[in-house]
């Protein structure tokens, strides 16, 4: 742990800006720090493409579109259009949100189509699949996974930081154990700092999404010094999606599903925290 | 010699005369500045038997290589033996004397001696004059800077002390560029003890650097990491300091009347977001600072700086007072009058609780908002009830026979952190080398903020590695010397590498982190040859024996001995807390 490469972190983090709030003012400091700090990409919506695309032309800092974002219920042929519009502007990566509530219905013909259509509408740009975990099973999850790869998508993803939780490690998990080693992992949402990264990476992402990569790369020179003690367990309750599973945000069914998985957790005696 | 000036004037006040101090590159590499230095020229001059207010006790005033140079760098380090705690200590400000200071080509000043009469320095690109302040003996400390200004420009930049450092209140702090204090451990009281008001400074001269272009590059990335950390690039700048009320109330460890209890029901009306909504006038920077967590204020009545949320509890949650305004006009007039606020309302809550167990004779009720301005007066002027307040907590209860209910570590107060909820934060204030103190290594980020990485805030395991670690990177920061809120978003490579590019050196994260533990060993040696072991490395019998009833920090109390045993062996220190011989030579103390 002590002899992290910090290179090879930056080279993992889409450094991420999707706030609507958010104005060119943003963009560009987005950029800057890409470059900056050699993060992978800047992860942004549509509408900053091509601005960011002239302010990172002469570098080696990828522009990253989501589509159908945040919610993932536009019509495939509008994901399509606007996928093609972002390669157009300069996009050389893609992150699509699913049809969530198709996948819950078990459409998956559809689920997939869609997904095709927007690969297609992509190449040669990458396709990241953002399955938004929060609102799926375990089974749920394993299975959009692989309709994922069945459609030609180069990545699967979490979250879009936006839905009732963020990146779950044994989320992240599940989607490296069903995917294999030949696609991304992307976990995005939540990740606030070096720890939360650390323990993505080793649940499996080979691709963080975050706003605090900057924070991250930083804390890394800290990470030399007491790696044992930086990284001594957490309370568990405090990583754990379920103490973000509230009625107002999850669909019932999701809901009793967290809620079950936290009342047989074998860390609920020794802890019982989340009900404090 | 860049990052220097190259000149530290050690000044008499008893014959009037001057020397240069020679500094060798090898000490400035092994000690960097300001709280380093320091202490470093204070153990080589006395011994640590010598009486706080004596003349011949030094009081050194020092900046740092990065003074001047860096956002928030605009700090000043005051050392000396503490006459609150006996330890070595050090009190820093922020504002922007430290930049005029260095400026007029120093990197400081060594006083020592006592004048006749009061007097005040007045340093210049042309030296130091001592000048009789005779006129301004009994002025508070903004009568004294306003005085100060008109007669020389409102570019000169004081620090003075006030009645309290004036009457050698142990707990007088110096008071500069209006509302900026070196509070802590009494540093004001031996301003007093010297007769000396104050210290003037008006500087115009370059810093040399070593790399500008390299330092302009630097400043850049130090600009982002700023803005993109959730602390300092929103929290501090949007609520200041008080952000922390809701936060520590939230997690059940905001001290309650006296430390009693961990959930301050009136916590909301005390609060950062309150202090905006109802007194804030506009945010205040010190040295090119772009977070500015000062709140400039106003009361109905009046108008400062603050409170800040150690003030904000000390006079608030501390005490059972939910009364905003009398809070903060307690904070104006501390500054007015030179005290340092946590020590002030942390000592009267201890009579409160006295009172409350029977064992203090004059009437202090829990919620009393309309004695807090007598008190303070009466403390700062040793009146009445005050001479007995102006103990200090530890003095006031054991003169009382209830030492027990001072909240205090080594004779300094404790903080706004319950240490029940955070074990780190415990270690820390246990074995602080200036006594009950959060800014020696501040475990609240990691336990609470999550920052830089989260650590489970109710597990000693790992604590006692992690709070030498930020004790030593504090100590390097505060030789830096630097603002500690930087430290929310700036690691320890990005320390170095500001270090490097303004001296030209090749230090390493690796030697600058071994400059911050020579300066911490440093420290405990002087205070072990002052009789200071393990029994003072001490906290409250109240933290390690009673429970919280309420919050999420209740039914805990903190596992000490364990964290100690492991905390000592860590850095090389016996059982007792004393420095081995060898870890003594490996440092090159």
């Amino acid at each position: 742990m002590e002899n992290l490469d910090i290179n090879k972190i930056a080279k993992m983090i889409d450094h991420t800006e999707l706030k609507s709030s958010s104005g060119q003012k943003k963009i560009l400091n987005l950029c800057d720090e890409a470059k900056m700090f050699g993060f992978v990409s800047v992860c942004i919506n549509p509408h900053y493409v091509k601005f960011a695309y002239e302010q990172l032309k002469d570098s080696d800092v990828l522009v990253c579109s989501v589509i159908g974002f945040p919610l993932g219920m536009n019509t495939s042929r509008l994901k399509a259009l606007e996928a093609k519009q972002a390669v157009t502007d300069g996009a050389k990566e893609i992150d699509m949100v699913i049809n969530v509530g198709a996948m819950r219905d078990k459409k998956y013909h559809f689920v997939k189509d869609d997904i095709t259509q927007v690969v297609e509408a992509s190449n040669p740009a990458h396709v990241k699949v953002i399955l938004e975990t929060c609102y799926l099973t375990d089974e749920e999850i394993v299975k959009a996974c692989q309709l994922s790869v069945e459609a030609g998508a180069h990545f699967v993803k979490t979250s879009t930081g936006f839905g009732a939780f963020g990146a779950f490690e044994d989320h992240v998990r599940l989607m490296r154990e069903t995917v294999g080693p030949d696609i991304g992992v992307k976990a995005a949402g939540g990740i606030s700092n070096l720890k939360d990264a650390l323990r993505m990476i080793k649940a499996g992402a080979n691709r963080l999404g975050t706003s605090a990569g900057v924070a991250i790369l930083e804390a890394i020179s800290l990470l030399k010094f007491a790696p044992k003690a930086w990284m001594e367990p957490e309370i568990p309750c405090h990583i754990c999606p379920v103490r973000s599973a509230n009625i107002s945000k999850l669909p019932k069914g999701v809901y009793a599903y967290y809620k079950k998985k936290c009342l047989t957790c074998e860390y609920r005696d020794k802890y019982n925290r989340f009900y404090e | 010699m860049n990052g220097w000036m190259g000149k530290i004037i050690k000044i008499d006040l008893s014959s009037g005369k001057q020397e240069s101090v020679e500094i060798s590159d090898e000490l400035r590499r092994k000690y960097l500045g300001g709280r380093g230095l320091g202490v470093k020229l204070y153990s080589d001059m006395c011994s640590a038997d010598i009486d706080p207010f004596s003349a011949e006790n030094p009081l050194i005033f020092l900046t740092g290589p990065l003074t001047g140079l860096i956002p928030t760098a605009g700090r000043y380090q005051v050392i000396s033996r503490s006459p609150q705690t006996g330890t070595i200590c050090d009190a820093s400000s922020g504002g922007v004397f430290g930049n005029q200071l260095k400026k007029t080509g120093l990197d400081g000043f060594i006083v020592i001696g006592k004048a006749e009469k009061p007097v005040y320095l007045l340093i210049t690109d042309n030296g130091i004059e001592i000048k009789d302040a005779s006129h301004l003996w009994g002025k508070n400390t903004q009568q004294t800077r306003d005085a100060l200004i008109e007669v020389y420009s409102a570019k000169a930049s004081v620090a003075s002390i006030g009645p309290a450092g004036e009457n050698q209140v142990i707990f007088s702090a110096i008071m500069n560029d209006k509302d900026r204090a070196a509070g802590r451990g009494g540093m004001g009281a031996i301003m007093g003890s010297k007769n000396l008001k104050a210290v003037v400074a008006i500087g115009s001269k370059e810093i040399p650097v070593a790399d500008p272009e390299g330092l302009k590059k630097l400043l850049l990335k130090v600009d982002r990491l700023i803005d993109k950390n959730p602390v300092t690039g929103k929290s501090l700048q949007l609520l200041g300091t008080s952000v922390l009320v809701n936060i520590i109330n939230a997690h059940g460890m905001y001290p309650t009347e006296n430390f009693q209890r961990g959930v301050f029901n009136d916590a909301e009306g005390t609060s950062g977001e309150k202090i905006v909504e109802v007194l804030l006038q506009k945010r205040s920077a010190c040295f090119k600072c772009p977070i500015a967590c000062g709140r400039s204020t106003k009361t109905e009545n009046k108008e400062g700086e603050g409170p800040e949320y150690e003030t904000v509890w000390a006079f608030g949650a501390q005490l059972g007072i939910n009364d905003l305004t009398k809070i903060t006009e307690a904070n104006y007039l501390c500054n007015e009058l030179g005290l340092d606020t946590i020590t002030t309302g942390s000592t009267i809550g201890c009579a409160m609780e006295l009172y409350e167990k029977g064992a203090f004779p004059q009437e202090l009720k829990w919620g009393n908002a309309d004695v807090l301005e007598s008190l303070v007066e009466d403390i700062a002027y040793k009146r009445g009830i005050g001479a007995e307040l102006a103990l200090g907590s530890k003095k006031l209860a054991e003169k009382y026979g209830r030492p027990e209910l001072a909240m205090q570590v080594k004779g300094l107060e404790i903080p706004a952190y319950d240490p029940r909820g955070v074990q780190g934060q415990a270690l820390a204030y246990a074995t602080s080398n200036r006594g009950g103190c959060h800014m020696r290594a501040y475990v609240i980020a990691p336990e609470i903020l999550g920052l830089p990485m989260n650590l489970d805030r109710y597990s000693p395991d790992g604590k006692a590695e992690i709070v030498a670690l930020l004790q030593d990177i504090s100590a390097a920061v505060d030789s830096m010397v630097l603002c500690r809120f930087l430290q929310f978003a700036l690691s320890i490579s990005t320390f170095t590498e500001m270090v490097n590019v303004v001296t030209g050196w090749d230090y390493t994260d690796d030697e600058l982190l071994e400059v911050g533990k020579r300066i911490y060993t440093l420290e405990r040696e002087f205070n072990s040859k002052a009789g200071f072991t393990r029994k003072d490395d001490m906290l409250p019998s109240r933290f390690l024996e009673e429970e919280l009833e309420e919050g999420s920090s209740r039914n805990r109390v903190v596992q000490l001995d364990k964290m100690l045993d492991e905390y000592y062996a860590i850095r090389g220190w016996d059982k007792n807390g004393v420095p081995t011989d060898e870890t003594i030579k490996e440092l090159g103390l």
